[in-house]
């Protein structure tokens, strides 16, 4: 026991005297893991956030879109289509979008030669519409009934576009489409499950028929159903809406694009994983190299230890021990750091941090066999120092 | 004018015989501290180079003895198989009457800890190690307790008068304390033999002398020292010289202190 101690002191000298040394064959262990914990750890926030935030959005939302035939321009749907998805049974609601073609918007006087080069879409759009999308307004309010009824010019901005346009929250504004002025009475917040609605500007369906001229066919419908019911529903909605008709109708769940994201992110966490994987080998690598030099520098210590005793295998579990200290050290330092990489990019990001701290050990004691790996070779070669050669002796 | 005549007397036989080999009559009843019998060491394989050439030596408690003899002589392997830290091609070496060729790594080397105490002529401290380190260095794997480990090593220093330099590292002392802090490290085992290679070759002539005169006093009725010189005038201190050339003992004198 005293000799095993004895040994721990000496191995424990013999790295912390050469710091520089030491913190260079640390930095193979430390990046390996920190990379390893760092990769997980992050991919899992983000898929983490992704999680939440499909929580919050629901998984429940379809969006069908009108196919057209081949070669048509603005591609509709049937003008009850809303109606007609009504009767699904699992549909619990639904709304229309028609696209305006040809609307130019105008925010301000003198701006018009760059809206028309560069036309911002304005859709007209149900009133029920944010309900269905579960989005709320971030100023003023929707367009509701009273505007369709009173036949009133009102524009709701995409938040995208409320940017854009520098529209202050509560400020009289009023833009210009297609030489009618219409009044700005709010802005949508933002719509993860289909962010072309941030960059849309939104008038009723009455302006669309009288003030544009549009025969009142919809371009998209989106569609809530009951949980569980989606991928089914996404399925009967295109023949619901069509009736065995020539309209061509195509569906999609967005929310199955995040989760798509979630498991692209789950493939960079492997290729993550990897890359950590050869970090820790190369940093072996780095190990046996320096560790190798280092026996031939303290060839002389090797020598004079030798010389007063020291056996062969007491010499060769210094060097083997020093290595396994690399390896404890530089894999506990490399899991501190992937936990802080990860807890500084989920602040910032505003991730829910998720940390497999099941799987720290693995790789911790996956340095630490890397490192015992690389320590055995100058570790032999210390013990093989023949200490006449090593003390040049007469 | 007088000519320097330290003394010697040549033992009878030891430049005679060939084989270097002692006469009979010193052979006593005390046993020797070390011995070396016919022994031979051969370098290279495809060309042999005889290094050693069938030397046999005995060395006995309480002898001061120095190994002289020019450059290529042999004195290198001759200490090396003495410290036991090189092995025979032929012939054997004993130390306390034990055969070292028969001997493990393991044991090899804690006899070689336990019964001798090296100092060489380029200190060989450790640099990262204080002096008191460096010193504590040759009493570790024997089962002591750090604490009285620490207090041994602190004593060898003392006893050389380097008590209040035990914390500082061997760039912070001179060639001479350097040298005493290396006498520290051999002295603290207790060995039955203290093995000195060119111990003053490294000192100016002042520490040269501190330091021989406190080679000549380490010496007990137990232990030898012996030490390994090309310079006649650190051989001279001695009280028995042996002398070397092309790997032979070639005279083996004595003389009363």
């Amino acid at each position: 026991m005293s000799q095993t101690r004895d040994l721990i002191g000496v191995a424990w000298s013999g790295l912390t005297a050469r710091k520089v040394r030491t913190l260079l064959i640390l930095l193979g262990p430390v990046i390996g893991v920190a990379s390893m914990v760092g990769a997980v750890g992050l991919t899992e926030s983000a898929k983490g956030a992704l999680q939440v935030q499909l929580a919050k959005l629901g998984t429940n939302l379809i969006i069908a879109q009108a196919g057209g035939t081949f070669g048509s321009q603005n591609p509709t749907l049937p003008s009850d289509a809303v109606r007609r998805v009504d009767a699904v049974s699992s549909v619990t609601s639904a709304a229309a979008t028609t696209n305006l073609s040809g609307v130019i918007s105008i925010p301000v006087q003198g701006a018009a030669t760059y809206y028309e080069a560069f036309p911002v879409p304005v859709r007209a759009a149900d009133v029920n519409l944010p309900a269905v999308l579960q989005v709320r307004l971030i100023d003023g309010r929707w367009l509701d009934a009273a505007d369709s009824q009173l036949h009133l010019r009102s524009v709701v901005l995409g938040s995208g576009i409320a940017k854009q346009y520098g529209y202050l929250p509560g400020e009289t504004r009023t833009i210009r489409l297609n030489n009618t002025n219409f009044g700005v009475v709010g802005v949508l917040g933002s719509v993860p499950l289909d962010p072309t609605l941030n960059n849309a500007a939104f008038v009723t369906q009455w302006a669309a028929k009288h003030v544009f001229s549009t025969n009142g066919k919809p371009n998209e419908l989106y569609i809530r159903t009951r949980n569980g019911t989606t991928q089914a529903t996404a399925g009967a909605i295109p023949t619901a809406i069509n009736l065995g008709g020539p309209d061509q109708v195509s569906t999609q769940v967005p929310s199955n694009v995040l989760a798509a994201q979630a498991q692209a992110n789950k493939t960079l966490q492997k290729v993550a994983l990897f890359a950590g994987l050869l970090v820790l080998t190369v940093g072996g690598l780095g190990i046996a190299n320096v560790m190798s030099i280092s026996v031939i520098q303290r060839s002389s210590e090797i020598g004079i230890r030798r010389a007063v005793g020291h056996s062969r295998s007491k010499i060769g579990a210094q060097f083997l021990l020093e290595s396994l200290f690399v390896g404890v050290l530089g894999g506990a330092l490399g899991a501190l750091i992937g936990i802080g990489v990860v807890y500084l990019v989920s602040s910032l990001e505003h991730w829910v941090v998720e940390i497999g701290y099941g799987q720290i050990p693995i790789w911790m004691g996956l340095a630490l066999l890397v490192s015992v790996i690389a320590g055995l070779y100058p570790s032999i070669k210390a013990a093989r120092l023949e200490p006449l050669e090593t003390l040049r002796l007469g | 004018m007088s000519t320097y005549d330290p003394g010697w007397a040549t033992d009878p036989g030891a430049s005679i015989d060939p084989t270097g080999r002692l006469p009979v009559t010193d052979s006593i009843a005390v046993q020797p501290l070390l011995e070396l019998e016919g022994v031979s060491r051969v370098y290279g394989e495809e060309v042999e180079i005889y290094a050693l050439s069938d030397v046999s030596l005995r060395i006995m408690p309480g002898e001061f003895m120095s190994i002289v003899g020019p450059s290529g002589s042999g004195k290198s392997t001759m200490l090396g198989l003495l410290g036991v830290l090189d092995l025979p091609t032929s012939g054997t070496v004993r130390i306390a009457g034990q055969d070292v060729s028969a001997l493990d790594d393991p044991r090899r080397s804690k006899l070689r800890g336990d019964s001798i105490g090296f100092v060489f002529q380029q200190f060989h401290l450790i640099p990262h190690l204080s002096a008191l380190g460096n010193v504590e260095t040759a009493l570790l794997y024997r089962d002591i307790r750090p604490r009285d480990r620490r207090q041994r090593a602190y004593d060898a220093l003392e006893r050389l008068g380097l008590a209040a330099r035990a914390d500082h590292r061997p760039v912070q002392l001179s060639g001479g304390e350097q040298q005493r802090v290396a006498l520290a490290r051999a002295i603290v085992t207790e060995p039955l033999m203290i093995l000195a290679d060119e111990p003053t070759g490294a000192l100016d002539s002042a520490n040269a002398a501190h330091v021989l005169e406190i080679f000549s006093g380490l010496g007990t009725p137990e232990r030898a020292v012996v030490m390994v010189t090309h310079d006649l005038t650190v051989a001279d201190t001695a009280l028995r010289k042996v002398s070397m050339r092309d790997g032979r003992i070639v005279a083996d004198e004595r003389r009363v202190a």
